[in-house]
């Protein structure tokens, strides 16, 4: 008998169905939970580390870079508004189904952020999307924000 | 070098269920159909047959349970099924005070290596120990193997509920 097996009954292809169960929760962190409930109020924060003249945009609590902590002191509010450094025209949703309607996303360098973030993107077609395009931030009303990114609904063209 | 020691405090459950911090709950469904494969697919019919099924190689003439299609030191297929009995001896053995999602025990589950009879020495499979006292439990204690009634048996390691010390 060779190594490889015919099976030479069904019963033979055995399968043990079964499920590992993960459970997640995500805390933000320090300066995560800081940023997201600024951006509950409305607002952006960023951290800036000046050994560096780098600028955190979510805000963090230590520069990757020089590995400095960022107190008190290097917390700054960023304003809305940014520029689009790239974007895509979205056509299938997370699990591969078409979406009625194509959605687009992009990554945006607010103004005075070194970084950039990736948020959705509207108003926003094909003729007018380029690199550089001015775009500011739309956050929904207040009473809908729960301390998450999405308390920004989108960026628009600005 | 610059040393920072900050002060902190790790979250408790309080700050989850008082809503103290932002949090993002997940669940991952993670479902699986794993295949036994040719050798544990029958060991597996063995048990919900009420037996314990061990390969043999006839170049080594080793006893291989749980079984094996191919034989590792020869380098060959093994050759045919064995019914083993249902009688062995435990080889090593825990007493373990917290269960596998880790809820504390008062009783502990005894998992042992239950070496079988018939197979070659050192042969065994992992399970439970059960009608003995953990202070009672022994290297060489002579075990039996105590089944599910038939009709609940369902090609699961399973089916055997635990192994009993015998005389």
């Amino acid at each position: 008998m060779g190594i490889l097996h015919s099976l030479e009954h069904p019963v033979q292809a055995g399968v043990w169905h079964g499920s590992i169960p993960l459970e997640h929760r995500y805390t933000a962190g320090v300066a995560g939970e800081r940023f997201l409930r600024g951006l509950k109020e409305g607002k952006i924060y960023g951290t800036r580390c000046a050994r560096c003249n780098y600028t955190y945009v979510p805000a963090r609590m230590y520069c990757e870079r020089c590995l400095g902590h960022l107190g008190e002191q290097a917390w700054l509010e960023i304003g809305v508004e940014g520029e689009l450094l790239s974007f895509t025209e979205v056509h299938i949703d997370p699990s591969g189904q078409p979406l009625a309607k194509p959605r687009w996303v992009g990554l945006v360098r607010l103004r005075g952020a070194s970084g950039v973030l990736m948020h959705n993107l509207e108003g926003v077609t094909l003729e007018d999307a380029r690199v550089g395009l001015g775009v500011k931030a739309v956050f929904r009303p207040a009473k809908e924000r729960s301390g998450s990114i999405n308390d920004i609904r989108h960026f628009a063209p600005a | 070098m610059e040393q920072h020691v900050f002060p902190t405090r790790g979250l408790s459950e309080k700050d989850f269920s008082e809503h103290k911090v932002l949090v993002e709950h997940w669940a991952l469904k993670a479902d699986y159909a794993w295949d036994t494969g040719v050798a544990i697919g029958g060991f597996l019919q063995g048990l919900k047959g009420g037996k314990l099924l061990a390969r043999r190689c006839n170049r080594c003439r080793r006893t291989l349970i749980p079984p094996r299609m191919f034989c590792e030191e020869c380098f060959r297929p093994t050759d045919d099924w064995v019914e083993l009995q249902n009688t062995g001896w435990v080889k090593t053995f825990s007493l373990s005070n917290v269960r596998w999602d880790m809820v504390r025990l008062e009783q502990p589950e005894m998992p042992a290596v239950v070496v079988i009879d018939g197979a070659s020495p050192g042969m065994g499979i992992l399970h439970m120990l059960g009608e003995v006292e953990p202070k009672a439990v022994a290297i060489g204690m002579r075990v039996q193997a105590v089944w599910k009634p038939a009709a609940e048996r369902e090609g699961s390691i399973t089916d055997i509920r635990y192994f009993k010390p015998i005389g």
